[in-house]
């Protein structure tokens, strides 16, 4: 119970099958209050199907998962689970194309998301200087008043990030923000990510190494569905079982 | 601008203050030999136009907008209809056929001896005006409930509501729903106390719907420039994205669903008066199908367009059944095709396109909820 | 004597189509000639000519003796002919003894009465019941039968006994006993006999066998009274389970119908995703497509009308296909992706496909003819089917089944399952994939258009033919499950039955508004239908 009470997201055997097929096989996985972690694994090791267990979109077969050790996020939608702060970053960047950066960043930001309160909404100062603190750590200030669609790919990508940052969760799932980048956009995503991670907990999903490795975080290994390995990079791409699932094949 | 009122939608506005003052005046006042007269038969012929127009402005408010394809909002047209064509029937009193004061005479037809319980209130305008909204938005409350809340979507949502108005189309034709079966509510004499065959009535009507139809299109423009409206717009383009940023999508469905169905209900009420009935035909699906392609012709999401649309299609329409009536539906039919096939953006679009590419969410490669249910089934 | 005179009216209208259907024989003069001779003879040689005709075993004599002892057998007097006299209308008509042939109204004033008095009534009667029910035709011999039951005439009773046990076909044998049984009830017999009659009537267990167990209940007493109770109870409740049997089988009637319209859908839908509105159209074109074969067949070659429909089936798939194949080609394949625009033009397209048929071929009704093997019912135990129904039920299961083997069994069909699934690989791994598109939907499409062929024997073949049938066929393919072929055929007979078992409780209107509204909350609870595909590839 201990690791429990000061966890801030507990998995513990979940499991979830399509169909006969066995996505997340009896996973446990904890992630402590402002931990980083990165998770990898080969095509078809449960990641995604993880995220989306603790978000919402999909209800385990059977499992426990508990959000800051008390609220179990399998009875709750998305809407629900997000409003308890956790926020997702998916795999290929999804953002509204047809508003603007600033129109995307003001959705994404933290405060009530009833119908009439949005109806009625209008931006307090405070909030303007929270748009203004986040398009600049995006490095996206002056393009605010494009439309998002135009953005290219990596700028996608900062602005999903963006959007996290403005919705303030406790937790930030982040799915492959390297995919699809340059060197350079990697090196500096990777540092945005550690800024991050000094004031909220972080779950990234990456096939990338040497992203993982810039991190420098603690890796969870998934494979068919449940955990490998666990441990720093250096000690997990020593642990043979993991050479033979990334290589043995 | 307030509003976030466009030039297009101040000149639209303007245009209808001056059609909702000129025409009546013209009608009344020109001698009918006079170059400058409106007929009263245009009159009501424009009225029924503008009443099109505000009923696309609301499918425009729901598609548009926020995605969904309703193909049954004929059906709250007509349940507005209903409301106001009840009241109608009220208001004859004795001088129908029969002579009754209280039952219509497809009552006594019937041989009714007793007013149904949901007649109630109709005698009165006030219940009846209310009902012209609240009929058709508890309607669309219900159903949107059931259906968003499971997370019916897409072509899904369009046969369902498909499936509602033919439903209702049924169950109106039957005598014992107490609406007039067959034939509907007709043979109305007056609205509070004003006669309908009045001329000065019915440019009275004809402004009524102008003003409504502006009333119904700074509601929109209020609904769709607020923070709402971009969430709207969000769902539209990314449905569950919009979930996992913590928006309880199917509450956003629900309001402007039954927002867009009261305005609707609205257009109907105004239609009935005019052209002097309504029956269950107005339930038919081929007339909601048909209302969503005067949004598409005028340019959906752009709610200028959807009422230009319902009016340019509308005297097309009239032209044609007088000219070619072989060919109308050759016409209409086709013009489904090309608008769809050629004109993604419709007339208004086709305009804006240069200039602000805020407008319609025309998809190129697929769409975009189905990249991110994709992408997160990986 | 009621039940005796309804007795014969029964059997002189047997008689006369019986005598109508044959013609007339040689040994129609002897007849004749026997029959004229009445006029003239008195009561004793009346009994002598009666009993002749009696012996000579002859049915054609029916229809004269029973109007004799009707008192409708005449003397024209202008010509001395014996004529049987039937009131029409105000006046009289004459019809010919033998050959019942009209001869045209007749003034009853110059008829003149052939009498009879009791004694000849009651030969009259024996001797008309043993002609029929001993006649040589077997048909006459059951009408005979079945119509003593109706009219439950005691007085046929000894008649009856001799039938029975010179009867040979088992069939009318059941019947006699049956009318026998009937009969029985009628008459003061002692209780054993009645109640042995109350087992075979409540055996026999129809409407009828009730109406006549609920009189004798009515009238009896004691055991007979209670035993004719039960027997009524045990019937009702035969009667209850046969109307459930035939419910299910209208049931299945309009599920068949059903999954004719939606079969063809859920391939363009439930396999390729594609929101077809002008698939009603495409069963419209099957069914014109029949109309038309069957034009140039009675035109041209009247005799082979009975393959029309046989002819019509390739032509109907190649057309409809073949259109399938220029709408996909035309239209659809530039919406991929947007199925709410294709919604819209498919529907455009509907509207010029019923406006160009309605301008081809007119707006009204067309006649297409139900081939003869398809006309005509039989009855099964207490149902009655007609044979255009099973034979509809039965084209629409060999569609389906081949319509799978196509899909599972095919190179054609493993094509576009990987097309379907996998664009991208399918089209890496050499398959045409926009063939293959265009070819599914005119399979699709072909496929609605032999059920086309199907309706336009239980529909009017009219351009608005296709639009009754696409919500239906839209409500079929969403509830059984979307790219489910079994889905939709248990989708498909589930609500025909369901349709049919409401409409006794809520009319006929009501009931498919219930089915929709159903449907309507059926779809909030399980959006992807009774069979759902579950899994990774569904999401995508």
């Amino acid at each position: 119970m201990t690791e429990l009470s000061k966890s801030l997201l507990y998995l513990d055997g979940v499991t979830v099958s399509f169909d006969g097929f066995r996505a997340l096989n009896n996973l446990s996985l904890v992630v402590g209050h402002g931990e980083m972690r990165a998770i990898i694994g080969p095509n078809g090791a449960g990641k995604t199907t993880m995220m989306d267990v603790i978000t919402g979109k999909t209800r385990p077969d059977k499992g426990d998962v508990l959000f800051n050790g008390e609220r179990d996020l399998t009875k709750l939608d998305e809407a629900e689970i997000a409003e308890l702060g956790i926020g997702r970053k998916f795999q290929r960047p999804t953002v509204f194309e047809s508003h603007s950066v600033l129109d995307n960043i003001v959705l994404a930001l933290e405060g009530p998301r009833g119908v009439f309160s949005s109806l009625f909404a209008r931006l307090t100062g405070r909030e303007c200087d929270r748009i203004d603190e986040v398009l600049a750590t995006i490095r996206l200030s002056d393009r605010r008043d494009e439309l998002a669609g135009s953005l290219s790919h990596g700028q996608k990508q900062w602005l999903e990030i963006g959007m996290l940052l403005a919705q303030d969760p406790a937790l930030l799932l982040v799915d492959e923000p390297a995919a699809g980048m340059t060197d350079a956009e990697t090196a500096e995503t990777a540092a945005l990510l550690r800024r991050i991670a000094e004031t909220h907990s972080v779950v990234v999903v990456e096939h990338d190494m040497t992203f993982v490795r810039d991190l420098g975080v603690r890796v969870t290994v998934l494979h068919e569905g449940s955990v490998l390995a666990e441990g720093s990079l250096d000690q997990v791409s020593a642990d043979e079982r993991v050479i033979e699932v990334y290589l043995g094949r | 601008m307030p509003l976030g009122l466009s030039r297009i939608g101040v000149a639209f506005l303007l245009s209808l203050a001056v059609a909702a003052v000129l025409v009546p005046v013209l009608n009344l006042t020109v001698a009918s030999d006079s170059t400058w007269h409106v007929s009263t038969t245009n009159v009501v012929l424009f009225g029924k136009y503008l009443c099109y127009a505000l009923l696309a402005l609301s499918i425009d408010l729901v598609w548009g907008y926020c995605g969904i394809l309703s193909l049954g909002h004929g059906a709250f047209f007509a349940l507005g209809g209903y409301a106001m064509g009840m009241h109608l029937m009220r208001e004859i009193g004795s001088r129908g056929v029969y002579g009754n004061p209280v039952l219509p005479d497809f009552m006594v037809f019937l041989n009714w001896k007793e007013l149904p319980w949901y007649w109630y209130g109709f005698d009165q305008f006030w219940f009846a005006a209310l009902m012209v909204v609240l009929a058709p938005g508890a309607l669309a409350f219900v159903f949107g409930m059931f259906a968003f809340r499971s997370r019916v979507t897409g072509v899904y949502l369009s046969i369902i509501t498909q499936a509602m108005t033919f439903a209702l189309l049924l169950a109106f034709f039957r005598n014992d729903m107490g609406f007039g079966g067959n034939n509907g509510l007709t043979d109305f004499k007056g609205v509070l106390g004003f006669d309908l065959q009045n001329n000065a009535t019915r440019c009275g009507l004809f402004a009524l719907s102008a003003i409504a139809l502006a009333g119904g299109f700074l509601a929109c423009r209020a609904i769709v420039s607020s923070k709402l409206g971009k969430v709207l717009v969000a769902v539209r383009d990314a449905e569950s994205r919009t979930r996992f940023i913590g928006y309880r999508v199917e509450h956003y469905k629900l309001f402007v669903f039954t927002v867009s169905a009261m305005m609707a209900g609205v257009a109907g009420a105004l239609y009935v008066p005019q052209v002097g009935i309504i029956n269950p035909g107005e339930f038919a699906p081929a007339n909601s199908i048909e209302a969503v392609i005067w949004v598409a012709v005028g340019g959906r999401g752009t709610l200028v367009g959807a009422a230009l649309g319902a009016l340019v299609v509308n005297v097309g329409k009239s032209w044609f059944t007088g000219a070619l009536p072989e060919l109308w539906l050759f016409a209409l039919g086709g013009l489904f095709i090309f608008v769809t096939l050629f004109l993604p953006k419709g007339l208004l679009g086709l305009v804006r396109s240069r200039r602000v590419a805020s407008a319609a969410p025309v998809e190129a490669p697929g769409e975009p909820v189905t990249v991110i249910d994709r992408q997160a089934a990986e | 004597m009621p039940f005796g005179i309804t007795l014969r009216r029964i059997v002189l209208a047997v008689a006369l189509a019986v005598v109508g259907a044959s013609g007339v024989g040689a040994h129609a003069d002897t007849l004749r000639a026997r029959i004229d001779a009445l006029a003239t003879a008195d009561f004793a040689a009346k009994e002598a000519i009666i009993n002749e005709l009696a012996a000579a075993g002859d049915a054609e004599a029916v229809p004269a003796l029973t109007a004799l002892g009707n008192g409708d057998l005449q003397v024209r007097k202008t010509d001395g002919k014996v004529i049987i006299a039937v009131r029409d209308g105000n006046s009289y008509k004459a019809i010919d003894p033998v050959s019942a042939a009209d001869l045209g109204p007749v003034d009853r004033a110059a008829l003149d009465k052939i009498r009879v008095n009791n004694n000849l009534r009651r030969v009259i009667s024996a001797v008309v019941g043993s002609l029929t029910l001993r006649s040589k035709d077997p048909s006459v011999r059951r009408a005979a039968a079945d119509a003593v039951f109706k009219s439950r005439d005691a007085s046929a009773l000894d008649v009856l006994d001799e039938a029975i046990a010179a009867e040979t076909d088992n069939g009318i044998r059941r019947r006699m006993v049956l009318a026998r049984a009937a009969a029985i009830l009628q008459t003061n017999r002692p209780e054993p006999d009645r109640l042995a009659a109350i087992a075979v009537v409540a055996e026999h267990g129809n409407q009828d066998a009730k109406d006549l167990l609920s009189s004798v209940a009515a009238s009896a007493d004691g055991e007979v009274k209670r035993k004719a109770t039960a027997s009524i109870a045990l019937i009702e409740q035969s009667l209850a389970m046969w109307s459930v049997g035939q419910n299910i089988w209208y049931g299945l009637s309009l599920g068949s119908v059903l999954l004719l319209a939606a079969i063809g859908l859920a391939i363009t839908f439930g396999v390729m995703g594609v929101i077809n509105m002008a698939h009603g159209e495409m069963v419209m074109i099957g069914a014109y497509v029949t109309f038309m074969v069957q034009e140039v067949i009675r035109t041209s070659a009247p005799a082979l009308f009975d393959v029309s429909l046989l002819i019509a089936l390739p032509l109907a798939f190649l057309t409809a296909g073949a259109v399938g194949v220029v709408i996909e080609r035309g239209i659809i394949r530039w919406l991929y992706g947007r199925p709410l625009e294709t919604l819209l033009a498919t529907w455009g397209l509907s509207l010029v496909l019923q406006q160009a048929v309605r301008s081809i071929f007119g707006p009204t009704n067309r006649e297409v003819g139900a081939p003869s093997w398809m006309s005509g019912a039989f009855e099964l135990g207490g149902l009655t089917l007609t044979y255009g129904r099973v034979w509809i039920i039965v084209f629409a299961i060999a569609v389906f089944i081949l319509l799978l083997v196509v899909l599972k069994r095919t190179a054609f069909g493993l094509q576009m399952r990987a097309v379907t699934q996998n664009r991208r690989m399918a089209s890496s791994m050499g398959i045409r994939t926009t063939w293959v598109d265009a070819l599914t939907f005119g399979l699709g499409s072909g496929v609605a258009g032999i059920a086309g062929v199907a309706l336009s024997q239980i529909d009017n073949v009219s351009p608005n033919l296709g639009q009754s049938y696409i919500i239906d066929s839209f409500m079929v393919v969403v509830f059984g499950g979307v790219g489910n072929l079994w889905g939709t055929l248990v989708g498909a007979l589930t609500l025909g039955v369901v349709n049919k078992f409401l409409e006794p409780y809520a009319g006929a209107v009501l009931g498919k508004i219930l089915v929709l509204v159903f449907i309507i909350l059926f779809i909030q609870k399980r959006p992807r239908g009774m069979f759902a595909l579950k899994g990774r590839a569904v999401e995508s």
